[in-house]
């Protein structure tokens, strides 16, 4: 689950990270009262919003007067973003973050992740700040110093001297610079963290370190031991269908075509998804209803898929372990009564209660095209569009 | 032969009061599995479909004499159910739950490195199982049919199709692994294909991976050194867009790395034959059963 900036910051603060002064708007008397309490006659305006490519898509600006910071906080504040990183729906910024900013004298890197060819919790720092990080370990791999971090949250102290040595950090800064990433490292264990980066840590020119930006990404598995990250979900940030699906527990991702898919278990629906693409059709989502899915799961992960007003045809590849195929057609027949499907309903059933399951469907008197095997039921899709 | 369970295994449900821990063990006593006891703190000295029930694992082993768990305890507190089998060295370890936080396993994992006497496999995994003789998990049995092709898979239900395929064209399969769908499990690919390649019984080998990670290209490099059998493989998630998490955990393609693309590369490296549609893994199988000469 991602976290926006300003509550990644907040979090960042509790662990005693240095964070230059901020507050959040999300509306203009908001913005007046961040002026002055934080006595700014010049700043940092950016939008808050769960993608990156922030700067360049114009939502990052500076102000050089306490009306400018108004006038730029008012006028991002709603901004729609679109990026290859939020897809074509875009992401609207409810609110805004204002922050002093820093007089910077060099950027470096420092977060933390799970390793997972290693299989444990590391601490990734690179002298140079700013940039993706992937990129430099693309290309100058040597730039790139990973340390591992302790289950407790701890960095061994001989691992922060080595950090300390490979950053150029001396004296002050280097005492300063170990604490932070330990903090770092503690706050990335104890909030269950998959992502916790701070690009850039900044050295300012009077020789102190902050946290410029952070982004916080919280392992979902994790959530419900995680109370206060997990009340900061934002579900401005995703499509209604998303939003929909999370409340009903179904994994869901949108596509952009108009077959929408309903399978049990994720690989076999990636599988069906890879089957659609090879007969020349394309998926309108991703959904897995998973194993011992009730009938009102079904019937919600079904009205999500019929609400995309781009799906033309649905496919229901069930293969039934846990899953018992009665109740995957319990769950249809339900749907289908409640709101009466238009398009055309490709259901093929294998597995559990599999007999029950057919004969259901069968009684119901649905218009439903069946299919024996994983291939028929994808070409059947594909080919009901073209006729 | 087979391998890691056979008629004979004893196997202990952790969680077995539980509406999940129950079913799945009636439907493995159906099957023929040879349960003989269940884990529930709390209702030791009860009896759940004809088992007698114990607090701990330690006692149930002590009473039982027990080779296998199959946990089927909630993600909150599986992972200590996975750690207590172990201190009470249970050879094998089948934890079917789904959802169990990264960090918890990071610790699993750590102490399963170490472990002498337990090998573990899941979590968030369809479990285990040697066709007419033990089913440990939640897979139909009735697909299966007794053959020469061991199947090893990161997914549930896709695996299915595979056996499906399998049965249907005659080939039937050796043991079935599903080592799950996170991205840290107790046994990953490279585990199960020595397993395999160890077995009389197993002639050829069918893979099932898909995206995020870099176990299939692992067991590529494994194949090409170590593999004496004809291997064919399918890789789900081809299609899938990067950056998004496609519902397992472990499935997703971040930074570059993990796409489907590339695991097909490595593996048609290693002379395994890459189906490119789950609709013809069986198909593929023959393939190279026909085509081998490694």
């Amino acid at each position: 689950m991602n976290l926006h900036e300003y509550q990644a910051k907040e979090i960042l603060e509790s662990f005693g990270v240095p964070v230059p002064p901020f507050g959040v708007a999300g509306t203009t008397s908001e913005i007046q009262k961040i002026i002055r309490d934080l006595n700014l006659s010049e700043g940092v305006v950016k939008i808050q919003v769960h993608a990156g490519g922030r700067g360049k898509a114009g939502g990052v600006k500076f102000a050089r007067t306490a009306d400018e910071i108004f006038s730029v906080a008012e006028h991002l504040i709603g901004m729609k973003m679109i990026n290859n990183q939020t897809g074509p729906q875009g992401v609207i910024a409810k609110k805004v973050l204002i922050s002093k900013p820093v007089d910077i004298q060099k950027e470096y890197y420092l977060g933390a992740v799970i390793d997972r060819e290693q299989a444990r919790p590391i601490l990734i720092a690179s002298s140079e700040g700013g940039m993706e990080i992937e990129e430099i370990a693309l290309k100058t791999p040597e730039k790139i110093l990973k340390l591992p971090i302790e289950l407790t949250g701890e960095i061994k102290h001989f691992r922060l001297v080595r950090l300390a040595n490979f950053m150029g950090w001396q004296g002050k800064q280097a005492q300063e610079g170990m604490k932070i990433a330990q903090k770092i490292a503690n706050a990335f264990i104890k909030n269950d963290a998959s992502l916790l980066e701070i690009n850039p840590l900044v050295l300012d020119k009077q020789g102190d370190l902050w946290a410029l930006d952070a982004k916080l990404s919280v392992d979902e598995n994790a959530l419900f031991r995680q109370p206060f990250i997990a009340s900061c979900y934002d579900p401005s940030q995703q499509s209604k269908s998303e939003v929909d699906a999370k409340e009903f527990d179904l994994a869901y991702v949108a596509l952009n075509g108009n077959i929408g898919c309903m399978v049990n278990g994720a690989g076999l629906a990636m599988a069906t998804m890879d089957l659609i693409y090879h007969y020349g059709g394309r998926p309108a989502n991703f959904l897995d209803v998973g194993g011992g899915a009730s009938k009102e799961k079904v019937a919600a992960g079904f009205k999500i898929i019929l609400e995309d007003t781009q799906v033309k045809a649905v496919l229901v590849n069930i293969f039934g372990g846990i899953m018992n195929c009665a109740t995957i057609a319990e769950g249809i027949i339900e749907a289908a009564k409640e709101f009466s499907i238009q398009v055309p309903l490709i259901v093929r059933l294998e597995g559990t209660n599999v007999e029950m399951g057919k004969r259901l469907l069968k009684e119901s008197k649905l218009a439903i095209l069946t299919a024996e095997s994983l291939a028929e039921a994808a070409q059947k899709a594909v080919s009901v569009l073209k006729s | 032969m087979a391998i890691l369970i056979n008629k004979q295994t004893k196997i202990i449900t952790q969680g077995i009061s539980g509406k999940a821990g129950r079913f799945h063990t009636e439907q493995c006593l159906l099957y023929g599995s040879n349960f003989v006891g269940g884990v529930t703190p709390g209702k030791g000295g009860q009896e759940i479909l004809g088992l007698p029930v114990f607090d701990t694992v330690y006692e149930a082993k002590k009473q039982t004499g027990c080779d296998a768990t199959v946990i089927f305890v909630p993600p909150p507190f599986a992972a200590d159910a996975i750690l207590e089998a172990e201190d009470a060295q249970i050879p094998l370890i089948i934890c079917i739950t789904e959802g169990i936080p990264v960090l918890d396993m990071v610790e699993v994992n750590r102490i399963m490195k170490l472990s002498k006497k337990s090998r573990l496999i899941g979590p968030n995994c369809p479990g285990v199982i040697t066709p007419d003789e033990c089913k440990i998990g939640i897979m139909p049995g009735y697909i299966h049919k007794k053959g020469k092709v061991g199947i090893v898979s990161r997914s549930g239900t896709l695996t299915y199709e595979a056996v499906w395929q399998t049965t249907a064209l005659g080939l039937g399969q050796s043991t079935c692994v599903g080592i799950g769908g996170d991205p840290l499990n107790g046994t990953n690919f490279i585990d199960v294909l020595r397993l395999f390649q160890d077995d009389p019984e197993t002639e050829a080998i069918l893979m099932i991976g898909e995206i995020g990670g870099t176990a299939e290209e692992e067991a590529a490099a494994w194949i090409q050194s170590e593999c004496t059998k004809p291997v064919a493989a399918f890789v789900a998630g081809f299609t899938a867009p990067p950056g998004r998490r496609m519902g397992h955990a472990g499935a997703i393609i971040s930074g570059g790395k993990g796409t489907a693309k590339d695991k097909m590369q490595a593996l048609r490296e290693a002379k395994v034959v890459v189906a490119e549609s789950p609709a013809e893994m069986g198909t593929k199988m023959i393939e190279a059963i026909k085509k081998f000469d490694r």
